[in-house]
């Protein structure tokens, strides 16, 4: 069936393709078609899966000690039943055959439909026993996963590349994991343009849209859709016309791309002779071959946080020190600044632990200070991989004085620790500090004082400034760079640390965005860090921007509360 | 066909363990069981269907059972209300 779905475009670019409905949780499942012939052999398999469950719980149930609370019995009982009413084990069989479904997704279905019926219960313990029907779902799909299914069969041009990942949403641990594949693009049904898979699209340079809503409905499995990144744009199953068009909008993007390139070599300097740092964002240490390729002057934000994720276990000291040794080695002298782990929150390794706020719960350094023994694993590692290159430590979402000190003190133990030890580190290793708390952009005095350098995180600043939920699209929207509260917020770290004669760098966002890149140089900032994808087109716009003409207009904006009137003086600025 | 209403005196209303027990019981007759709230009217015998029913405490269901052991169905389901579903709370 062909349709246009719109959402919000949040990396550039036109990906043609074949869809492929993935999502991250554990009952989200892929969505394909079962040939006629197959659709009795598919409900077949449907119906011993349920067999297969069945079995296990009263396995289960028999092997219970008569010592046990008798709830054990009648939990399992519960779930028992369950498995065997009407709405579970006859209804899937159902969706099968009148939609030639794979058993999984017709489970999938019947299950959303359930569990929708359960979320309209008022009485919050009752709507709450949807658990166990999403327990029992979940042991069906298990046994469903263990036995031979239909698989679909690999189309001619399904290679990687002409892939289209059409999701719900994506974890951090899911970009993870595809990023060592190559897919043509990401699009997903939830989502703003800072959710983890824009920043990951971007960072990929592959087109990507969110907010959706309704692809993983609309898009079946291996259709043919055409993904326009840059309007938002979602074309499933086109017509030859419009895949011609596209074909050619590709082509030029891809033109324009290869021109950007010729500029890696160039020193990023404005008309008026100031030069600016152009640093990289990396998740991994492979992503610094796309760097280099991109002519990044060294990395500004190495998130290692992406090295503890997707593993049951935590990567030791000697695993640590590898990768930012190799990171720092294979920028050949330029410096790398590793922030310390900064988990929590949405991107917590223990997907079990519901958190109500996690953007204001324990995360980040907070959550470091509380497991020092993890932390200084960390810290350790950085200051003996400090010996092979230039490399900056740098402290997440800091907001107090105290915790500043505690960290500083945990810094000093390991290195005198690594003394006692005769292990080499770099004694002038430099210490850094996150602002992204609007308190510590408020006192920034407190940081100044005791930290070598600061790098000001654009993207969590503006969700606390602006009490916006960055991954929940219904208030997205709301998220503004350029609410006059965060340009001010902005141009007062810059000038405060400037006073202090501490360097200050950009690394959210709003870094790698060519709209803001004149505003941010005008507001006096010098180092930016973002996506490797980005550092050309910044660095184009930094070649042809006159310096001394701009800064009038940028404090204008600073005075301009009036939204329209700033997008103007921006227009101007950007002129 | 028997038709009574009988309101829910335990503590966490017609919760899972207690959806349970009722759709065992039900089950063992080889009447029709049905239990209806808010207009909405469920089989007994589904446990899906008595869960979604989302019956708290102090609310009142009708049950009705028709069938050749109707009187002995309501009889038992009753019972279970008025006992708690055999709950200590």
């Amino acid at each position: 069936m062909s349709c246009t779905l719109h959402g919000t475009g949040v990396s550039g670019g036109i990906a043609i393709g074949r869809a492929h409905l993935v999502s991250h949780a554990k009952l989200e499942v892929a969505h394909y078609l079962v040939p006629l012939h197959q659709v009795a052999e598919e409900s077949a398999r449907f119906e011993a899966a349920i067999y297969q469950v069945r079995a296990e719980l009263e396995e289960l149930r028999a092997e219970i000690p008569a010592t046990a609370p008798p709830e054990f019995t009648a939990f399992i009982n519960l779930h028992l039943m369950i498995l065997s009413d009407a709405t579970l084990s006859v209804v899937p069989r159902q969706v099968i055959e009148n939609e030639q479904c794979n058993a999984e997704w017709a489970l999938r279905v019947q299950m959303d439909a359930l569990l929708a019926q359960f979320d309209e219960i008022e009485d919050e313990y009752l709507r709450e026993r949807k658990a166990d029907v999403i327990q029992v779902v979940e042991r069906v799909m298990k046994a469903l996963s263990g036995q031979p299914g239909y698989i679909p069969p690999p189309t001619r041009d399904d290679a990687e590349q002409n892939l289209i990942l059409v999701a719900r949403d994506l974890s951090p641990a899911d970009v993870v994991q595809f990023k060592q594949h190559q897919f043509a693009s990401f699009v997903t049904d939830l989502g703003g343009t800072t959710s983890h898979t824009a920043v990951v699209a971007r960072s990929l340079a592959i087109p990507s849209i969110v907010a959706l809503h309704r692809a993983r409905q609309l898009v079946r499995e291996a259709e043919l859709v055409i993904v326009d990144g840059a309007q938002g744009v979602l074309i499933v199953d086109p017509d030859d016309q419009v895949l011609a068009e596209y074909r050619r909008r590709q082509h030029e993007f891809e033109i324009g791309r290869q021109k950007l390139k010729r500029l890696r070599d160039r020193p990023a300097v404005t008309l008026d002779g100031v030069p600016v740092d152009l640093q990289a964002n990396i998740e991994l240490p492979a992503d610094v071959i796309e760097a280099r390729e991109n002519g990044a002057a060294g990395i500004g934000l190495f998130r290692s946080e992406f090295l503890f994720l997707n593993r049951p276990d935590l990567p030791d000291e000697d695993e640590q020190f590898e990768a930012y040794r190799k990171v720092t080695e294979d920028m050949g002298g330029m410096p790398v600044t590793i922030r310390t782990y900064d988990l929590g929150a949405d991107q917590h390794a223990d997907p079990g632990r519901v958190i109500t706020n996690p953007a204001l719960g324990l995360r980040a350094i907070r959550l470091c200070l509380t497991e020092p023994q993890r932390f200084v694993t960390q810290l350790r590692a950085m200051l003996r991989a400090s010996h092979y290159g230039k490399i900056n430590v740098l402290i997440p979402m800091l907001a107090t004085a105290v915790e500043l000190d505690q960290t500083l003190t945990l810094i000093e133990q390991a290195k005198r620790k690594l003394d006692d030890e005769s292990v080499p580190y770099d004694r002038n290793i430099q210490v850094g500090g996150m602002i992204e708390v609007p308190a510590a952009a408020l006192a920034l005095d407190i940081f100044t004082r005791k930290l070598d350098f600061l790098s000001i995180g654009t993207n969590d600043l503006i969700q606390y400034t602006l009490a916006i939920d960055r991954t929940d699209d219904t208030v997205a929207h709301l998220y503004d760079p350029l609410h006059p509260a965060v340009l001010n917020l902005l141009a007062h770290i810059i000038k405060s640390a400037a006073k202090s004669k501490t360097p200050v760098a950009l690394c959210g966002e709003m870094a790698g965005d060519i709209v803001l890149t004149r505003l941010l140089l005008a507001l006096g900032l010098r180092q930016y860090s973002m996506h490797s994808a980005h550092l050309l087109d910044v660095k184009q716009v930094i070649l042809g921007t006159d310096l001394s003409k701009l800064r009038p207009l940028a404090q204008k904006m600073l005075r301009t509360p009036d939204p329209v009137k700033l997008r103007a003086l921006l227009e101007r600025i950007n002129a | 066909m028997l038709q009574r209403e009988v309101e829910i005196i335990n503590r966490l209303g017609l919760h899972a363990r207690a959806s349970a027990r009722l759709t065992q019981v039900a089950s063992q007759f080889k009447s029709g069981v049905w239990i209806t709230r808010n207009g909405r009217r469920v089989n007994a015998k589904s446990i899906m269907g008595v869960m979604m029913l989302a019956a708290a405490k102090g609310s009142t269901v009708v049950i009705e059972t028709e069938g050749p052991d109707e009187e002995e169905a309501m009889g038992a389901i009753t019972g279970l209300f008025a006992t708690c579903f055999g709950e200590d709370d």
